[in-house]
Parts: C-alpha cells; structure tokens; sequence
C-alpha cells in the first residue's frame, strides 16, 4: 500500500512538471514563421473575439505577407471582456495595437491608457489619413487630440425590418399596412381567423418600425436644437399603451419577454406566427426553416410604416463600431502607426478586404461578387482583422459579404431600398466625441429602459407610472447624460 | 436471515425502482433532445421541429466538430487539466485534511477557522490577476490548478471521512511504531477509497467545468481547456454578442453544430463517474474495526 | 451490542481529552517529537492557502475606496463606508434581499433534504446494474450550463405547446405562463435547481455510506427490525455528520440564491419576486465595472455567511456535540 501512495504521489508530481514544461514549449513555439518580415518588429495585437484560431487563419498570413510585420493576435474573451481589457491594461501588458468596442475606447482614453496618434499619424500615416473622412475622425477626438483609427463597418445599412407570411395575407385578402392602424387590423384579423401568433419578437429588439411610426427613431433624437433621450420622448407613451393593446388582446406574442432572437425566428419559421422583425443576416436560416416547414409559404418585407403625420421615417446610428488605438505601454508605437499605414494602401487594402479578382472575388456590373468557395474559406474572418477601412470603397467591396448568398441579398437589398423610400434619420449622437457621462450610464440606463418597457407593454407595470419611472431613470444618472450631451451637441452645432 | 421478502418491502421496492426509472428519465430527456438536434438537418432545428428524434438526418456535424482543430486542441488541454489538476490537488487536500481531522492536532480549530475564511471571503479579480502575474503565470497551464490545489469544501468532507474512521485504526498503527506519514498512507488511505473516488470526480468534475479561471488568464488559443471553447461557441452566437456587430452574425455557427459541440464537450467527463462508482461500496471498514 | 457504534462517530468529536500537562513548553516539545510529520504534512497546504488566498486579501480594501484600476491600489482615495451606505439606501435594496432571502431559505428548505432522501432510496436499490445506471443517469444534468437548462425549461413550460401546458390541458387545467407570472416563478426556478443538481449532490451521502460497518445492518436484521428502521437508525445516523457538515456550509451560502440561473432566467415581469442581490449588482453595473462597489456587495454578503457559519457551527457543537472545528 506504502508503494502505491509512493507511485500516485510521484505521478502527481511528474504531472504537474510535465504540464508547466509542455506549456512552456508550447508558448516560446508561437513565434515562428516570420522569415519574411524579418526587418520589422513583431507586433502584438489585441482583437475582439471572434470564434477561430487567429494566428493560423488565412487573413493573419496575408497580412503579414502584405506589410512585412509579423503580427501575434490574441483575442478579448467572449464573455467579460471589458473586464480582462481592464486587467491586462492597468498590469502594462504591452499590445501595440487593440481593437476596441466604442465604451473600451472610450473608458481607456479617458484614463490616460492610449497614445495621443496626431504625430504619428502626420509622420506615417498617409494613408490612413486618406481613408478615413472628417466626421469619423470628430468622435475619436477627445480635447483636440487623436486617441484611435476609427473603422467604420459596412456603411450605412439598415438591419431590420418586419416580414409578414404573405401567402396567409393573400389568403384572408389583406393588403400590407402602412400606418399603426392598419397594422392593429391586419394582426387582429389574422388571431380572429388563422388562431396562430400574430406577432412575435425577442426581448431585445423592440424599438424599430413600430416605434419609429411613433416618433421614436434613434437612442438620441433632436428636436428644435436640443437633444432628447428615446426614454424621454412624450411619444413614448402613446407608442407604449399601442404595443399594450396589441399585447393584452394577443397580437403581439404573450411570450415577447422571454423571447430570444432564435426562438422568434423558431415560431416564424415554423408556422406559428404570422409576422416578426426580421434582420436580414438571419434570412437564409430562416427562410431554409419555413420552406421545409412549410413549402407553400411566402415571406414578404413589410415597408416602413407612416407616422400620423403620414411619414414614413427609419432611425440609424451611423457611430462608429471600432477603434483602433495604440496603447502607451507599446514599445513599437512608430511600427504600429507604420503597420496600420500599410494595412490601408489602395491595393494592400483591396486584396485584404475582398482578396485577389479572379481568385476570392469576380466583378460584375461594376460589383464584387464572391467566388465560392475561396472567399469562405479564406476571407471569412477578415472583418476581424480590420484596422480601420477606407471608407471611400469599403462599403462597395463589403456587399461581396452578402452576395455569398442569393436569399441573404436579396434582403439586405430590400431592406436598404425600403429605407431608402422612406425618410432615413440619422441619430444626432453618432459622430459625438467620447462623453464620460455618457458613456459611463448608456448601458446600464438602456438595459433599465428595455426593462421597464417590457413591463409597460407587458401589463406588469401601468403606462400611468411613466412619469414616475423617467424619474427614477433621470436620477439614475439619466440626467446628467442629457445634460452632457446637450452641452456637446450645442457646441459642435455652434462650430459648423 | 429470510431469503422472502414482505409484501411491504416488495411494494416499497417496486415504488422505488419506478420512482429512478421516472427521475432518470426525466434527468436524460433534455440530452435525448441535443443529440437528435445534433443529428438533424440544421432547417429542422431552426424551426423547432425536432424533439426526441432527429429530423432530415445526418452526421456532418460531428465530423465538423471532430475536424475542427480548437476543439480538439482545447479537448487535449481539459484532459491534461483534469488528470494533473486532480492528482495535485487531491494530494494537496488529503495530506492536509488528515492533521486537521486529528484532534491532538495544537491550534487546529483556528487552522480550520483559517481555512474555512477563505471559503467566505476572497481578495477578488484584481489581486489575483497581479499575483498571477507577479508568479508569471498568466497564460500557462499551471494558473489553472495551482490556485484550485487547496479545495476548503472538499478538504473538510475528507477531514469528516477521517474523523469517521475508529480511532483504534491510529492506535494500533502507533502500537506497530508507525509514523503518523504511515498511519495515513498505510491506513488511512487505503480505507479512504470512497472518498477519494468522490473527491476526484469532484477535482475532476471542477477542473472539467471551469471556464472563468481561464477566461482571466488564459488568451492563447493553444491553452484554451474545452468549456472555455464551447461557453466562446455559445456566447458569440448570442443575439447579445452579435448585437451591433454584423460581421460576427454573418459567420454564427449553427444551433445544430452548437450541439454536437456540447454532447462531446460532456460526454469525456460522463464516462468518469462510472469507473469510480466501483469504489463506493459498502464495508470498506469490515474487518478493520475491533469492535 | 453494535447498535450504539454509530452514533459512537458522533459523539467522538469533543470527548477525547487531551492530557493535562503542568507546563505549556514541554507539552510543545513532546507534541512535536511525537507529530513532528503531522505538522509538516500541513506545510504545502497551509503554503497554498497563504499564496493564493490570504495574499490576494488586501484586495477586499477597495470596498472602501473609490477604486480606480488604473490609478491601482494606493492611488484610489479612501471614502469609507460611502459604498455600504449606496448599498443599503439604494430604494431597492430592500426588495432584492428579501428576495435573496427568500429564495435560497426555499432551496435550502426544499433541495437541501432532497439529494439526502434520494441518496437513501438509492442505497435501497438491490440491483446493482440497475443502481449504477441510475447513479450515472441522474447526475448528468449538473453538466449542462445554466444557459441551456434555462432554454429548456422555457420550452418545456412556454404556454405556445410546451410539453408541460399540454399535459396540464389534458388534465383540464388552463395553460399558466410559468415564467411571466409572479405567483409561481419562483417554483420554477426551485425546481429547474433541483433538477439539475439534486443528483450531483447525492454524491456526497453515497460515499458516507460507505464508512458504515456493515454489522451493523446484520446485528439489527437478527434482531428483526425493518428496513424503515434500520434506514432510521443506522443509515441516518451514520451519514449525519456530513449532513450537518453540507448543512453549515450551505447556511453560508445563504446570500447566494442562484444569481447565473436568474440571470438566465428571470425577465423584467417577474423582476418583483425574482431579482436577487446578484442580478441586481449585474444590472447596476452594466457597463461600468464599479469594483469598488460590486466589492463592498461581497464584503456585506461574506460578512453574512461567516456569521451564519460561525453561529451554525457553534449551535452545531451545543447541542450535537460536533462542528466543522
């Protein structure tokens, strides 16, 4: 027995070498494969998270073989990871590079963590001074300084929009509504005489076309000058005792609250409900769903809804999504700059964003299209590994992303036509600088809105409480954003 | 001692044996779900058309799971972190729950008090991240376990299993000149066997479970244990992750492959339980108790 | 004549006296010559702790400052007890700790005899392959996460064809939206708790068993006494230190009523009865990572736990004459 207990205690310990041993190994391995850009430095470069392998994908090996740097990725967590940014920036960790979300940015340029890229950005940044137009550079400006490359994404799209089963409106003779109204008929007609949910929709997505017929377009909305929070609008209101009735009559689904996008799409898609808000990114699992539940089915986008006023407007914030900074603690800053330089040269830019004609993509009618499957295989995750984009052509080379697939198109293309019709607003906060006020409380007032919505839609809280709960928000640090954003957005108008 | 049984007790029996067949089936119905979901075609999931029984067949999603090389890579890791983890800290924890659970042992009720603290209160994130990096172990393996070694829970259900055993167990080890090392390792130990078995599973099972620990220090893909690859799975085809980021919902993985990503993310640490059951048998103690 | 021998466990815990010597010094010496390897094989243990846990400690100061990450720990100013008083003024506070409370006294209630009841009637189980599979069968649910046992619950009870409703609507009983209603979500999250972990826990009690001495059970079936009874008075028995072990230790827990599952599985419909002081320091935080706050939260919850431990443990010695020390 004496022998046995001697054995597992030296397994144990053999184990336990073993294990830092080969992680060691493992670690000091990572290094390799960079013969080529033997004259530049290794960067270090922190990405959003995405699900692959960022240092064995495709883009990471072009990169590198366009610009000459080696490049080490390593990702933020999927979960908690404005947490992990915060420990591994306060601990020096020493990145040349980070992509980072609009309140990381933020919260890291207000505590002193980034370098201030003016300098760099006249001394090696040519191109990236080209790519990037002058309302973008505005929101990465804090007190006259350039703290990060702001990217925007696609352009200008809208996601959203409600779809109805067409071939059940054929069916009880309906046309498509265009005001809350008709909406409130149709949905009435289809319960009374189909017995199925008339609509459905997840939990976090209840503002859009309805509500933008009410008034209520975007997070920040202007009138006479001044800026007003969604929360703060009188419409809100009306918009919520409407969504009440269609929820206590059963037009809208009893189970709203604790929807999920994909269990919303579950119930379109299998026949259970007559209509959802729908984004387009979703079409083509959607629309595979319902053709095998039911073949006979027919999908139509319903248009934006007109106002009482008898328009028909869509909300859209056009704020940037990413960030890209340069921290303090990076030894490499000019190589970074350079780095990011390269990355936006016409042709570097081109073949990174929709890869090489004739290879990853083909040009049709002045338009990219993917060539399957190559642009998958090796373009997939090439959004990642954006630094900022030119954002002359890449809104053109992006639509190569959606024309991989003729259903994913075909609603992207709908949806942006029907905006298109309508009156499209801009959310006057977009290009706002960062705001500490603002962006301090914005998440945490926007998850007390969408609550205390769903409990004015649901019944569980009387509309009359409005009043009392716009206090409670305003306390909660809702006024002092106003106020702040108020004071950016007078000075910036009294500016132009 | 008859061999026939009452009618009560047999009543009772058949009571008891429905009442397992009712709870396991009721335990096993959700798996029965995600393995017909992981077998059907990805149109059918969507739709909520498949319950217990796959619909439109098929197995490419195993061998998509299979073939991806994050998952066997973090697959490789878990099994490394929970063999080394368990052995280490079932050691750790045994050596240290027996002088605790001998009542000679001076001061061993602040000891204990002193172990029991750390149960309710912890320093939090911050400090530990410093201390991890302060040690250097930020992105190894060892952060993994080393922290974990000392489990208070399990050391104190060891402690109680050895306060259990007869005290005339280490009298007449003391009697034959054993050292106290011996009178554990020959004595003790050997009559411990149900509780090891349950302290492993539970090293065993923790190590398996965790993700958080290296979602903090862990940012190399090499690294990566299993349930950190599968929470990354499910949380980037959240509708919160891929809120406001259109790149990430152009690439979701589907509801089928998620899965067959959980199914196989289970099973490895399913198959430990029942090769440890063998250990929780009665009587351990028959014969070595002088009455 | 064995039927005292299990008890016998119980009682062991305070009775050995230690004997008395004059002088504490030579008392020491002669402990150590005797159990010097009992002190060393505390070493790695002790080791472990001071690093990993006690070192990390001064981390708790922060519940008493403004903490600023990058400012670090001795650039953030003291403000004393100013995040306590954010905690208890908050108009909130109030609902989310009777809430806290009431939920984990109904789950300490209701799922902390359960996993012992179903460990018992699994020792009852004769049939070896049959009790091993069941074994196996029912502690499987603890691996699944909160997330995906949280969307199975919502199918099985959604009132839109869950599998639940339609077995109620069999019975006649009108469909009831488990998860919107305030009277009867907090059932629902007892018992998707239960049903996810009652298994795992019986664990615990089935190693128990296993330090019973069989003679037990031999002595008292000559003496022909039923299986209630011996269940009664020697299987209980001999697993009651480590029921009073889980016991303490889950009173300690008392703050924690579940906050992954209810994150999962609450909405703001039944945020009345649902929202917990974990799910609430959630939401506050959004966006923010106030750890100067979140912290002073599990300063006031710990502070809590080692009282109840601490009381538990006392009342434990009192009157059962054994505790964790």
């Amino acid at each position: 027995m004496k022998r046995n207990a001697m054995i597992a205690l030296a397994i144990a310990c053999m184990l336990v070498l073993a294990a830092c041993g080969g992680n060691n190994g493992a670690s000091s391995g990572d290094g390799g494969g960079n013969a080529e850009g033997a004259e530049e430095p290794e960067l270090r470069m922190l990405m959003q998270y995405s699900l692959f392998d960022p240092n064995e994908d495709y883009m990471a090996k072009a990169i590198t073989e366009k610009t000459g740097f080696p490049v080490k990725y390593e990702m933020l967590p999927a979960e908690n990871a404005d947490e992990k940014l915060n420990l591994m920036v306060a601990n020096k960790e020493d990145f040349d590079l980070m992509k980072l979300s609009a309140p990381q940015f933020f919260k890291l340029a207000t505590a002193g963590a980034l370098e201030p890229l003016d300098e760099l950005i006249d001394s090696y940044g040519a191109n990236v001074k080209a790519a990037i137009k002058e309302p973008s550079w505005q929101s990465s400006t804090i007190d006259g300084q350039i703290y990060a490359v702001p990217e925007t994404g696609s352009g200008i799209s809208i996601g959203e929009e409600l779809i109805v089963r067409q071939d059940w409106m054929d069916e009880l003779g309906l046309e498509a509504p265009t005001t809350p109204d008709e909406l409130y008929t149709v949905l009435k007609t289809i319960k009374d005489e189909k017995g199925v949910i008339p609509l459905t929709g997840s939990k976090d997505a209840i503002f859009g076309d309805i509500s933008a017929a009410f008034g209520i377009h975007n997070a920040w909305n202007e009138t006479d000058g001044t800026l007003a929070h969604k929360a703060e609008l009188p419409q809100m209101k009306d918009f919520l005792t409407y969504m009440n009735k269609l929820y206590s009559e059963g037009l809208l689904d009893s189970e709203m609250p604790i929807n999920t996008t994909p269990k919303a799409i579950e119930k379109f898609s299998s026949g259970q409900a007559a209509m959802f808000r729908m984004a387009w990114w979703n079409a083509p699992g959607l629309v595979k769903a319902l053709e095998q539940s039911a073949p006979e089915s027919e999908i139509a986008v319903i248009p934006y809804l007109q106002s009482a006023e008898g328009a028909a407007e869509v909300g859209i914030s056009t704020a940037i999504t990413w960030y890209i900074a340069i921290p303090k603690a990076s030894e490499n800053k000019e190589a970074a700059m350079r780095f990011l330089d390269a990355k936006l040269a016409d042709d570097v830019f081109k073949s990174l964003a929709i890869g090489e004609e004739g290879v990853h993509h083909e040009v049709k009618d002045g338009k990219y299209f993917p060539i399957l499957p190559k642009f998958n295989d090796d373009l997939n995750n090439g959004s990642a590994y954006m630094t900022g984009t030119n954002e002359h052509t890449y809104p053109d080379y992006w639509q190569a992303r959606v024309r991989k697939d003729p259903v994913l198109q075909h609603y992207y293309e709908t949806f942006q036509a029907n905006a298109e019709a309508a009156e499209i607003i801009i959310d006057p906060m977009s290009t706002a600088p960062p705001i500490d006020a603002v962006s301090r409380n914005t998440q945490k007032l926007n998850k007390l809105l969408t609550d205390a919505v769903i409990m004015f839609i649901s019944g569980s809280r009387d509309i009359a409480e409005y009043d009392q709960f716009l206090e409670q928000w305003h306390a909660e640090g809702g006024a002092e954003m106003v106020a702040s954003a108020n004071e950016w957005y007078q000075s910036a108008g009294a500016g132009e | 001692m008859s061999i026939r049984t009452s009618l009560s007790e047999r009543l009772f029996n058949g009571c008891n044996i429905a009442f397992f067949i009712f709870f396991g089936l009721v335990t096993l119905l959700p798996f029965v779900n995600l393995t017909a979901k992981s077998l059907s075609s990805e149109a059918a999931v969507v739709s909520g058309s498949v319950n217990l029984w796959p619909v439109g067949f098929q197995l490419g999603t195993y061998q998509y799971v299979l073939e991806d090389a994050m998952f066997l890579t973090s697959l490789g890791n878990s099994v490394l972190l929970a063999v080394v983890g368990t052995a280490l800290g079932l050691f750790v924890t045994t050596i240290t729950a027996y002088p605790l659970s001998r009542l000679r042992l001076r001061g061993r009720k602040w000891l204990l008090l002193m172990f029991v603290f750390t149960m309710l209160f912890s320093g939090g994130l911050i400090p530990m991240y410093l201390l991890m990096q302060a040690l250097g172990l930020v992105n190894t393996m060892p952060a993994l376990f080393l922290p974990a070694a000392i489990n208070v829970f399990n050391l104190l259900i060891i402690k109680n299993y050895f306060e259990a055993l007869p005290d005339s167990l280490e009298e007449s080890a003391k009697i034959d000149g054993a050292s106290n090392v011996r009178t554990l390792f020959r004595i003790m130990l050997p009559l411990s066997l149900p509780v090891m078995a349950t302290i492993a599973l539970f090293f065993a099972v923790y190590f398996w479970n965790d993700y958080f620990t290296a979602m903090i220090y862990i940012t190399n893909q090499d690294l990566k244990p299993l349930q950190l690859f599968l929470k990354e799975l499910l949380v980037s085809s959240s509708s919160e992750f891929l809120k406001d980021n259109v790149d990430a919902a152009l690439n979701t993985t589907p509801q089928s492959i998620q899965a067959a990503s959980i199914l196989l993310a289970t099973l490895p640490i399913l198959l430990v339980y029942p090769f440890l059951q063998k250990y929780f048998v009665k009587g351990v103690l028959v014969g070595s108790v002088k009455g | 004549m064995k039927h005292n021998d299990a008890p016998a466990a119980l009682r062991r815990g305070t009775l050995a006296m230690r004997p008395a010597r004059s002088r504490a010094g030579q008392r020491l010496g002669a402990d150590m010559r005797r159990d010097w390897d009992l002190y060393l094989l505390l070493v790695p243990g002790i080791l472990f702790l001071l690093v990993f846990k006690y070192a990390p400690m001064y981390g708790i100061s922060i519940a008493f400052k403004d903490f600023n990450i990058f400012e670090g720990y001795a650039g953030s100013p003291w403000v004393g007890g100013k995040h306590f008083a954010n905690l208890f003024q908050s108009p909130d506070f109030a609902r989310v700790f009777c809430n806290t409370v009431i939920i984990s006294v109904l789950k300490i209630a209701i799922l902390f005899p359960l996993p012992i009841l179903v460990a018992l009637l699994l020792n009852e189980l004769r049939h070896m392959l049959f009790k091993r599979t069941v074994q196996t069968v029912i502690y499987v649910p603890h691996f699944l996460s909160w997330v995906i046992v949280g969307g199975l619950f919502i199918d099985l009870l959604s009132t839109n064809g869950g599998l639940f409703n339609k077995a109620l609507g069999l019975l006649g009983i009108e469909p009831i939206a488990f998860f919107l209603d305030s009277s009867v979500f907090r059932g629902v999250l007892i018992a998707s708790a239960g049903w996810k972990e009652t298994g795992w826990s019986t664990i615990v009690y089935l190693a128990a068993f296993a330090t019973i001495d069989p003679g037990l059970y031999e002595a008292s079936k000559i003496d022909g006494a039923s299986r209630l009874r011996q269940l009664w008075h020697i299987t209980l028995p001999g697993i009651a230190p480590i029921i009073l072990l889980m016991f303490i230790l889950r009173l300690g827990n008392i703050l924690e009523a579940g906050t992954e599952q209810i994150l999962v599985m609450y909405n703001p419909t039944v945020y009345n009865v649902s929202d917990v002081i974990g799910s609430y320091v959630y939401r506050m935080g959004l966006g923010n990572q106030d750890y100067s706050f979140t912290t002073a939260v599990g300063v006031f919850e710990s502070l809590i736990s080692l009282t109840l431990v601490i009381g538990g443990n006392a009342l434990s010695r009192k009157y059962l004459q054994r505790g964790i020390w």
